[in-house]
């Protein structure tokens, strides 16, 4: 049975995990898994960055 | 048992909403708690999800699990990525929650805060949500396929180029309108000024930061970056106090509108992880923690609303803005209940990351919930200030009468007592040389908030420091608006001349990114300039245009989501998407026909500028005024061809949607649908 403490650990690890995702900080491990899992070439960090946020700030993406 | 509990808490959570919603409609007199308001939202919004959300996912769209979703057939790492469906809420609420939820309700105000609150609730409910669920639901189908592109395959060619020229034209009304308020709010403001000003290099660090130093590491540097911005709101406090200083950091409306257009050229030009990206950082970041503040605040607070139900301002001689509660709250208050622009959202990023079909209900219909309940919170905080203060915040001097003392005097005799010294004196506490004539809802609502944390936190003390905040999370929030607006704005002035003369399409040639910055930075400045120097204050002809522009997407929305839903056989539930796409057509159609041909010269642009030519003809315009005024009546009658513009287009959309419905009940033709075909999910139920 977990306890209390480990149940804390575990959300606040969710929580840190959804944080990275939400703000983008995660971005570039995702993307690295998934070229690396099929044998893609890999961007380094500083390529995928500018071709996410070129990407991002080319449609609508901030509402009024 | 379980289901019998279950009818029970559902069925009490309907009663409750009911009564506090009869509470705060039927209570006449003494202030009233601000509980009643969140109580009444809290538990419509939760009754609404419950049932009505869910009576959409089941019967109307019929969502389906074992269908794979764009993120799970095309995921690529990149652009299709199955997100989590709490992270991508957060993502999703981050991109359509921007000013218009906070600076809308704040000026509705102006009706008493019933109308207003009303609309919020019922319209989220009924409309706004139900436009963003169906919307992003349809996009999903069709492999995240924009709001264009839908209506042109789906609707009529036309259709796609009427819903593109919607875009580009509430892109350029929306981006004046949003500087108008920043404007409204630093004009003669050195410490705000200041503030706001620090932000650009803060951003600039930052941009190198995660570009050179550590790449993408966001999270690090938006503490940063986000600790350096409310230094920046505190130095702010020793350069309004510093006599050189000080001036440097006042200025003039119109010398605040070259700087704005500037750093709009420039956040357009410049690349975009230099300026535009690392601002929009600290602004989501400072965006969340604001509105969270703010929520803890009316809850630990509960500050009292001191605004009647009703002012008696529903005439439509509001000094806000002029125009009777229909339709004009309707089109102020777009953001928090209906807001086409969401339809972009929608059928943008998030369709691509959604990993299930059965979590747009979710996404789609509750992330609009919560952009409501926000439009609540600027509600109750613009209400619970003393409505004296609220209108001299909010009237511009053509109104009130320039002096303190005539315009406390006019105040008071519409009914709501306030001294000139009043005035003076929460000026000074929250550290400005003057709180009169601040027209655009920013100020009024920075104050409500500044009240509201100073009670939590500090006290009459730290007033100025929070009202100062609460300008800067404004200003933030609307300046990432603006430079992401603009950009994108050039990206579609570049599409459309790419297609008359190749090379300027490309986005990568630098005199063309040039051009294009300059056409859409003119375009949207022409409407600020215009907003500055307007008599009456530029909020009265502008807001209301921004609203008719907003809900006229609104309109699209809906018509692509009826002729979609027609063609997949939802007839008898057609009235979903439909009834709330009448009552938008009625609310802007009757706006455009009366803020055109109104002979009230306080809401008809044609009136008032005929009221104008005939002072001109008749002499009584000082000589060194008339070419002025003559600016103003050309700009009244190029406020009213664009107003009649946007009400063709809904107009010829319509009839074009029309004889599609025509022909697929009569079966004139095969309906053809442009979803993706199907094809069953890969993962297991618990993925």
């Amino acid at each position: 049975m977990p306890t209390l403490r480990s149940a804390l650990q575990e959300a606040a690890a969710g929580f840190w995990r959804g944080l990275r995702q939400w703000c983008g900080d995660s971005s570039y491990e995702i993307y690295k898994e998934y070229t690396t899992r099929n044998g893609q070439p890999v961007l380094s960090p500083s390529q995928f960055y500018v071709e996410q946020l070129n990407k991002k700030y080319s449609r609508p993406n901030r509402c009024c | 048992m379980k289901r019998a509990l279950q009818i029970f808490v559902w069925t009490a959570l309907a009663i409750v909403a009911a009564a506090a919603l009869a509470t705060i409609a039927l209570h006449r007199g003494e202030a009233i708690s601000a509980t009643w308001f969140v109580l009444a939202a809290v538990c419509s919004y939760l009754v609404a999800y419950r049932v009505y959300s869910a009576f959409i996912a089941a019967k109307l769209l019929a969502l389906d699990n074992t269908r794979a979703t764009p993120a799970e057939r095309r995921d690529d790492g990149r652009d299709f990525v199955p997100t989590n469906k709490w992270v991508l809420f957060g993502h999703h609420f981050a991109a359509i929650a921007g000013p218009g939820p906070l600076v809308g309700p704040t000026l509705a105000a102006q009706f008493g805060y019933l109308p207003g609150t009303l609309w919020l609730i019922a319209g989220a409910a009924f409309a706004g949500c139900v436009q963003d669920f169906v919307i992003l639901f349809c996009s999903i189908r069709r492999d995240g396929k924009t709001i264009g592109e839908m209506a042109r395959e789906e609707v009529s060619k036309r259709g796609g180029f009427i819903a593109q020229l919607a875009v580009l034209a509430i892109m350029i009304i929306l981006l004046g309108v949003v500087a108008l308020v920043i404007v409204n709010a630093l004009k003669s403001s050195p410490w705000a000024t200041f503030t706001l000003a620090t932000t650009i290099p803060i951003a600039l660090l930052l941009g190198v930061y995660l570009r050179f130093i550590r790449p993408g590491r966001v999270l690090e540097a938006s503490v940063v970056g986000v600790a350096l911005v409310l230094f920046g709101v505190v130095a702010g406090q020793w350069v309004a106090n510093s006599p050189g200083w000080s001036r440097a950091f006042t200025l003039s409306g119109v010398a605040l509108t070259f700087a704005i257009i500037v750093y709009g050229f420039a956040a357009s030009a410049l690349p975009v992880w230099l300026l535009l990206a690392p601002r929009d950082y600290l602004s989501a970041f400072i965006k969340a923690g604001a509105i969270f503040s703010l929520a803890a605040g009316i809850f630990l607070v509960r500050p009292h609303v001191l605004m009647p139900p009703l002012t008696r301002f529903v005439d439509g001689n509001g000094p806000v803005f002029a125009g009777k509660i229909f339709p004009f709250c309707f089109i102020t208050i777009a953001c928090g209940a209906i807001s086409g622009f969401h339809s972009l959202i929608s059928s943008g990023t998030t369709p691509k990351m959604i990993q299930r079909e059965q979590h747009a209900r979710f996404i789609g219909y509750g992330a609009m919930l919560l952009e409501s309940f926000v439009g609540v919170m600027a509600m109750v905080a613009a209400c619970a200030m003393t409505p004296g203060v609220y209108f001299a915040i909010n009237s511009p001097s053509q109104i009130v009468g320039a002096a303190p003392e005539t315009a406390a005097e006019t105040i008071s005799s519409w009914g709501y007592p306030l001294s000139a010294a009043t005035m003076a004196n929460l000026a000074h506490s929250v550290g400005e040389q003057t709180l009169w004539n601040r027209a655009g809802g920013a100020p009024s609502l920075a104050v409500g908030m500044a009240q509201i944390f100073s009670t939590t936190i500090g006290g009459e003390r730290l007033l100025s420091i929070w009202y100062h905040f609460a300008i800067m999370f404004e200003a933030l929030f609307i300046l990432t608006v603006l430079d992401a607006g603009t950009r994108v704005g050039r990206f579609m002035i570049q599409e459309l001349g790419g297609r008359v003369w190749k090379p300027f399409g490309r986005l990568n040639w630098y005199p063309a990114i040039l051009l294009s910055s300059a056409i859409i930075v003119a375009a949207w400045g022409y409407f600020l300039y215009q907003g500055v120097k307007d008599p009456l204050g530029g909020i009265n002809s502008l807001w209301p245009l921004f609203g008719i522009a907003n809900q006229l997407l609104a309109a699209v929305a809906l018509v692509v989501a009826t002729t979609i839903l027609l063609k997949m056989g939802r007839l008898k539930w057609i009235w979903v998407t439909l009834l709330p796409m009448v009552w938008i057509v009625v609310i802007t159609m009757t706006a455009s026909y009366e803020k055109i041909f109104s002979s009230n010269p306080r809401i008809g642009f044609l009136a008032f500028a005929n009221t104008l030519t005939a002072q001109i003809a008749a002499g009584t315009i000082a000589g060194a005024k008339v070419g002025e005024t003559q600016r103003v009546v050309f700009n009244q009658r190029l406020d009213a061809v664009v107003t009649a513009a946007l009400a063709f287009m809904i107009l010829v959309l319509l009839v074009e949607a029309i004889f599609q419905w025509h022909s697929i009940l009569s079966r004139g033709k095969e309906p053809v649908l442009h979803e993706t075909p199907y094809v069953a999910t890969q993962w297991a139920e618990g993925d």
